[in-house]
């Protein structure tokens, strides 16, 4: 009942710090919309005329993956700065829940409430390039829910950088390059890529969105490495996190700034 | 009196980042709170309270010794430790400015695992209580430092916990609210019987509130005395004496050799010696040194001292733990 009233606490805050701040919302919003016509036109005018609605609809998934994990995992890194900067980061500490939990909560409440922005978006663009792609959602939310595992993995890393190094706004402007790098590079071109965090899972909702699939279509062996993927990284990424409470906590480095 | 906070030899060092060298903030450092008590925690900027505050929140790990709250250990269950304690760390900072007044509150009750219901019927009295009622759904950013400072204290006393560490509650406040701040203050210490400390430069604050001060300086405790027994032993032993005539510069010369912490004002109209007296014996020879020319004395008041002097001539006495019990004597 207490990690339900944790969950609530913290959905609520961020929802209503989204809607106080919604000039800053609708902003990031047009902008991944210009960015998505950016490739629309792109392809249009320059790319191959063959595969045309093939690279839109990549395009359009690409995109809307590009915004929801760097939403979601630079959010938490600027959550925790911001939180330093206000003076509110040892108070949510002093919680005996314990910080993880409240971040946990905070992290799946963003990918929630940006979830439902990425659909406007999705269906904005595809209204706008006129390609439909296939939903499945019986087959697309569980994907999305087991990619998001090793994404809260990596958001407890940057969480954990930030505890202790506080100033990582430039590198969380390169990571969205990276993240762009990841979502956007097919694994066909890069099969390694698929020990990378995420790539797995986008890659194969991409594939059902493209190609029409559903859950049982798609390899097993897709499945095994995605499951293995999440896990890996959401270990990871508590260890990583616990470890720099430790150093923050040892040097008193949580208050601050 | 049961114990609700035991520290015992706790210690921190802090490295610096350029030169490597280390700087205790705090020594060995151990002191008790009983269950009820309202403490103050005292010291000049740089003394080791706040290392001290922080290391009782469970923020800062001490490099030794070991810190108990309501039993627990705080390095070992520090969770279930932080069930019994909250804290207004750095007062108006420690809220989320674009959240109203209500939204902050059930936000951090939230935190702690409490439903908005479950806190409903608390969290309105408290607005009734700090005067914040009539504000509760305006954001915090709007708010003067005052009432966020009150919303601060609020927020705290709402997590229901054993104890409450307040650090520099009337920090930055103009005297008004600072008054009205104290007042509830009061209100709380006498109603709630909470364990409550108080890190303050506030000295009024720490004589009307707190049964108990503890003060620190360069990481080390000088003083752990009840507040009356410290105001009365600083002031049954200083004096004012006005005199009938002006020292001659004989007598001014063994005045300041015998009373070096004495000061002697001569003006056109008064003649005033103030002096603070180790023994109560030593206003014979206060008395000898004056009866050698003559000297007429007008006048013997007792200096009544605030807490504020009390602290003043403890930390600038360079007083240390050692010294104390002598005084006490």
């Amino acid at each position: 009942m207490k990690w339900l009233h944790l969950f609530n606490a913290n959905f609520r805050k961020e929802y209503i710090e989204m809607k106080r701040y919604l000039p800053n919302t609708i902003a990031l919003v047009v902008t991944f919309y210009i960015v998505f016509l950016a490739a629309f036109f792109g392809i249009m005018f320059v790319g191959d005329p063959a595969n045309f609605e093939m690279n839109v609809q990549y395009s359009i998934v690409s995109v809307m993956f590009w915004r929801l994990t760097m939403m979601t995992m630079n959010f938490i890194g600027y959550s925790v700065i911001t939180e330093a900067t206000r003076g509110t980061l040892e108070q949510i500490y002093m919680s005996p829940r314990g910080v993880w939990k409240i971040m946990l909560t905070r992290i799946i409440s963003q990918f929630g409430l940006q979830s439902v922005i990425m659909v406007i978006l999705l269906f904005g663009a595809m209204l706008t390039s006129g390609q439909w792609l296939s939903l499945n959602p019986l087959t697309t939310i569980p994907i999305i829910l087991v990619t998001m595992v090793s994404m809260v993995g990596i958001s407890f890393m940057i969480a954990g950088l930030a505890i202790i190094v506080k100033q990582i706004q430039a590198f969380l402007q390169i990571f969205q390059f990276v993240l762009m790098g990841l979502v956007f590079v097919p694994l066909t071109a890069a099969p390694f890529l698929a020990f990378a965090p995420f790539v797995q899972g986008v890659n194969m909702v991409r594939t059902v969105m493209i190609e029409d699939l559903t859950l049982t279509q798609l390899p097993l062996l897709d499945y095994g490495v995605l499951l293995l993927n999440s896990l890996v990284y959401l270990i990871l990424g508590l260890v990583v996190f616990h470890r720099c409470e430790r150093i923050a906590m040892k040097k008193g480095l949580l208050g601050q700034y | 009196m049961e114990k609700i906070i035991e520290v015992r030899g706790i210690s921190k060092v802090y490295g610096k980042r350029k030169t490597k060298e280390k700087v205790h903030a705090v020594r060995d450092v151990s002191f008790d709170v009983n269950r009820g008590e309202v403490l103050g925690l005292l010291g000049p900027n740089g003394a080791g309270k706040t290392s001290t505050i922080k290391m009782l929140c469970g923020l800062l790990d001490a490099d030794a010794g070991s810190i108990h709250i309501n039993g627990l250990d705080i390095s070992k269950k520090r969770l279930k430790a932080l069930e019994h304690i909250s804290a207004v760390l750095e007062g108006n900072r420690n809220l989320y400015w674009r959240l109203t007044v209500r939204e902050n509150l059930e936000y951090f009750a939230g935190n702690r695992g409490c439903s908005r219901k479950q806190v409903a019927v608390q969290a309105e009295k408290l607005l009734e209580q700090f005067n914040l009622k009539e504000k509760e759904n305006e954001l915090v950013n709007g708010l003067s430092r005052g009432m966020q400072q009150k919303l601060a204290i609020a927020v705290a006393l709402l997590a229901n916990t054993d104890v409450i560490l307040l650090d520099e509650p009337t920090l930055g406040l103009d005297v008004e609210v600072s008054y009205e701040l104290r007042n509830i203050l009061k209100t709380i210490v006498k109603e709630e019987k909470r364990t409550i400390i108080i890190s303050s430069h506030d000295m009024p604050v720490v004589q009307e509130l707190c049964d108990r001060a503890i003060i620190i300086n360069k990481g080390e405790v000088v003083i752990d005395d009840r507040v009356e027994n410290l105001l009365k032993l600083f002031e049954t032993r200083a004096y004012s004496i006005k005199l009938g005539e002006k020292l001659s510069v004989k007598q001014e010369n063994k005045l300041l050799t015998r009373f070096p912490l004495s000061t002697y004002k001569a003006s056109s109209h008064e003649t005033i010696v103030e002096v603070n007296l180790e023994q109560g014996q030593d206003i014979y020879e206060l008395f000898d040194i004056l009866k050698e020319e003559g000297t007429m004395v007008e006048s013997i008041d007792r200096i009544t001292i605030d807490f504020e002097q009390v602290f003043i001539q403890i930390v600038k006495g360079g007083m240390t733990s050692e010294m104390a019990p002598l005084i006490q004597c």
